[in-house]
């Protein structure tokens, strides 16, 4: 016994919520949005001050858990998960029914330290999916639209009929507060926009990135990432001053059960946020 | 801390002791050969617990880390669901744990119960659990070929962490060494008498004679841990050493430092099923598979770095006050690879070493 030097049983965080699965939107092929609330009220009012950039892990129970992102902003009012029907828990709750119960805990993760962008420009590049985690940083700052500077949004994805939260981009290409600029890989039929990877949005002429006093976030496929990082470094922006959101297999999501580790980072309590600076000193690839 | 005189005929009796104070006790019994494991303590087995016998192979970790341990229970009935976290934490005496287990526990305190959130499952375990330790000083029966502890600055004498230290001083006679106010109740027992300079100095020689009888000497942990570090151990040495890994994960599964699990929810019942964590493994395949099927971590040398990175990384160090291994020699013993510490760390120091090349002059050079 080591007295006094044992913390007593704290609140046992392996514990998931009973949450509500209120209602189901269709975003792409494979990909929905699951719109929820938890059982108890006081946990809803305790979870609700997460963070943009945060995650939650969901329980289907039977099943196993999966770590989720986060994509609503805190300043809106609902509570939903976007996820992808691509494994075994994954696929339980693209089974859920409206009115069914799941489990979430949390929420986990650093975040993105929203108050250290004061007054800055804010340029996010996402791919595919990757507009998931992000989206919450957006929603985020368009709601305190006064503290930040320029807000650009660079989205790629393969196709049209790949497009994340088309009602989002929609309303974000016609709002006055920012920059919203999409592309896709392959036209379809009707396509007018762009055409081409998203780092090609980056230098596209007419387009003006803002480097100086900015801060960009990636977030998208590898191959994706590693040549945005790249178009981005080239723009003049420094490491430090890029910023990623990185995803791992998880178990826990509370620093124990190594399965996420990156070197010398555990992504679910030391990330999931990290600079590009930070992620080359990880001191293994991503 | 306070040392007291006993005699070793009287081991049975501090057992006893425990045991009268409601602990549950483990100790390593010995078999035919050097077939050792932990069991429970019974009035029928207490006569053959030992002081000295082989480590068992098996290390003491599941006593707080159990290989499965159920965490919850959920329930379901008419719509509604019930989710019971379940605990199990048996006030428990690991009697005769050896120093390197006595580190080994220590490093899972600090993992589990460090950083902004301690593990209630192994808070509960640890809070119930009395640690004796016994010092290794019998070279035939308590050190094996694969012990490597003096090397890692974990032993035979744990310096700390344990609740009382038992230590053959030959001739009948035993220190008894309280680490903790537990450890110091059991002092009442009148078997225990007054030690005096003499002992402990005599502690000291058997100490440090005890050192000189070590065969497995790995004195480049420090170099090693400076290499792995910097990053600068090179790749072709990762992949030597991945090539002889078999993958079979058992370094992690009797390494008294690892921490790794999986969880699993299993059905028990109708419309019942309970969440358990097992025992995970670095060193298995699938360890990183993310679903959909992209892994990080594709290559066996990857993964082997990993393990070395994990239990060395000066970052590690710093963060957990001492490395993730304990010196026990129990993955030395376990590899069919010969890719154990002790083994690993000869081989960084060997690619050290041949990096700095030296380029002979033929006789007729200039």
């Amino acid at each position: 016994m080591l007295d006094g030097a044992i913390p007593g049983p704290a609140e046992n965080v392996y514990l998931p919520k009973l949450a509500v699965l209120d209602g189901v939107q269709d975003e792409i092929a494979e990909v929905k949005t699951f719109y929820w609330h938890f059982v108890d009220e006081a946990e809803q009012a305790k979870f609700r001050a997460f963070r943009p950039g945060q995650f939650a892990q969901v329980s289907l129970f039977g099943v196993g858990e999966f770590p989720a992102s986060l994509p609503p902003s805190p300043t809106e009012d609902e509570l939903f998960f976007t996820v992808r029907n691509v494994g075994s828990c994954t696929a339980a709750l693209h089974a859920l029914k409206p009115g069914e119960i799941f489990g979430v805990r949390g929420p986990y993760g650093n975040g993105f330290p929203m108050e250290q962008y004061y007054g800055r420009n804010l340029v996010f590049v996402a791919g595919g999916i990757g507009l998931i985690p992000l989206r919450s940083c957006i929603v985020y700052a368009m709601a305190h639209r006064e503290r930040y500077g320029r807000l650009q949004v660079f989205y790629g994805a393969r196709t049209p009929s790949d497009l994340m939260y088309v009602r989002d981009l929609k309303a974000w290409e016609e709002s006055a507060g920012l920059e919203c600029h999409v592309t896709v890989d392959r036209p379809a039929d009707g396509w007018k926009g762009n055409v081409g990877v998203v780092g090609s949005l980056l230098k596209k002429p007419g387009i003006n990135v803002a480097v100086a006093n900015s801060t960009a976030f990636v977030c998208g496929p590898p191959v994706m990432f590693r040549f945005a990082i790249k178009d981005l470094l080239q723009l003049g922006f420094a490491e430090r001053d890029i910023v990623s959101t990185l995803e791992r297999y998880m178990k826990c999501g509370v620093g124990k059960c190594g399965h996420c580790c990156i070197g010398v980072a555990y992504v679910c309590v030391d990330g999931p946020v990290f600079t590009y600076e930070q992620i080359k000193k990880l001191g293994e690839d991503i | 801390m306070k040392a007291r005189l006993m005699r070793s005929e009287d081991l049975a009796m501090l057992v006893n002791a425990i045991r009268r104070r409601g602990y549950e006790v483990v100790a390593p019994f010995c078999n035919k050969g050097r077939d050792t494991y932990y069991d429970m303590v019974t009035d029928e087995n207490i006569g053959r617990v030992r002081l000295h016998v082989p480590n068992p192979y098996y290390p003491p970790k599941r006593f707080v880390l159990p290989p499965i341990e159920r965490l919850l229970r959920v329930k379901r009935a008419n719509g509604a669901y019930d989710i019971q976290a379940t605990y199990e934490a048996p006030k428990r005496a690991i009697f005769g744990i050896r120093s390197c287990d006595v580190a080994g526990i220590y490093h899972l305190d600090r993992f589990y119960l460090g950083r902004e959130f301690p593990d209630t499952y192994y808070a509960r375990r640890r809070r119930e659990l009395l640690l004796v330790n016994v010092v290794c000083t019998n070279a035939e029966l308590d050190i094996s070929d694969a012990c490597f502890c003096v090397c890692t600055d974990t032993g035979p004498a744990a310096r700390d962490h344990f609740d009382l230290q038992l230590m053959d001083l030959g001739a009948g006679e035993l220190l008894a060494v309280a680490g903790t106010p537990a450890g110091e109740a059991l002092f009442e027992e009148p078997i225990f008498t007054k030690a005096a300079q003499e002992h402990v100095e005599r502690r000291r020689q058997i100490l440090s004679e005890v050192r000189k009888r070590f065969k497995t000497t790995t004195c480049w942990f420090s170099a090693t841990v400076r290499y792995v570090s910097q990053g600068s151990v090179p790749e072709k040495t990762w992949e030597e050493i991945g090539n002889r890994c078999l993958e079979c994960g058992g370094c992690t599964y009797v390494c008294p430092a690892c921490t790794c699990f999986t969880v699993s929810d299993r059905p028990t019942g109708r419309d019942e099923i309970e969440r358990v964590r097992i025992w995970d493994s670095c060193a298995l395949g699938g360890f990183t598979r993310m679903a959909g099927g992209h892994n990080p971590r594709k290559s066996v040398h990857d993964r082997r770095n990993r393990r070395f990175f994990r239990k060395l990384a000066h970052y590690f160090i710093q963060r957990e006050l001492s490395m993730a291994c304990v010196g026990c020699g129990r993955c030395a013993a376990v590899c069919h690879g010969d890719v154990g510490m002790p083994s690993v760390v000869e081989m960084i120091r060997r690619a050290a070493a041949l990096e700095e090349k030296i380029e002979p002059v033929p006789a007729d050079g200039r």
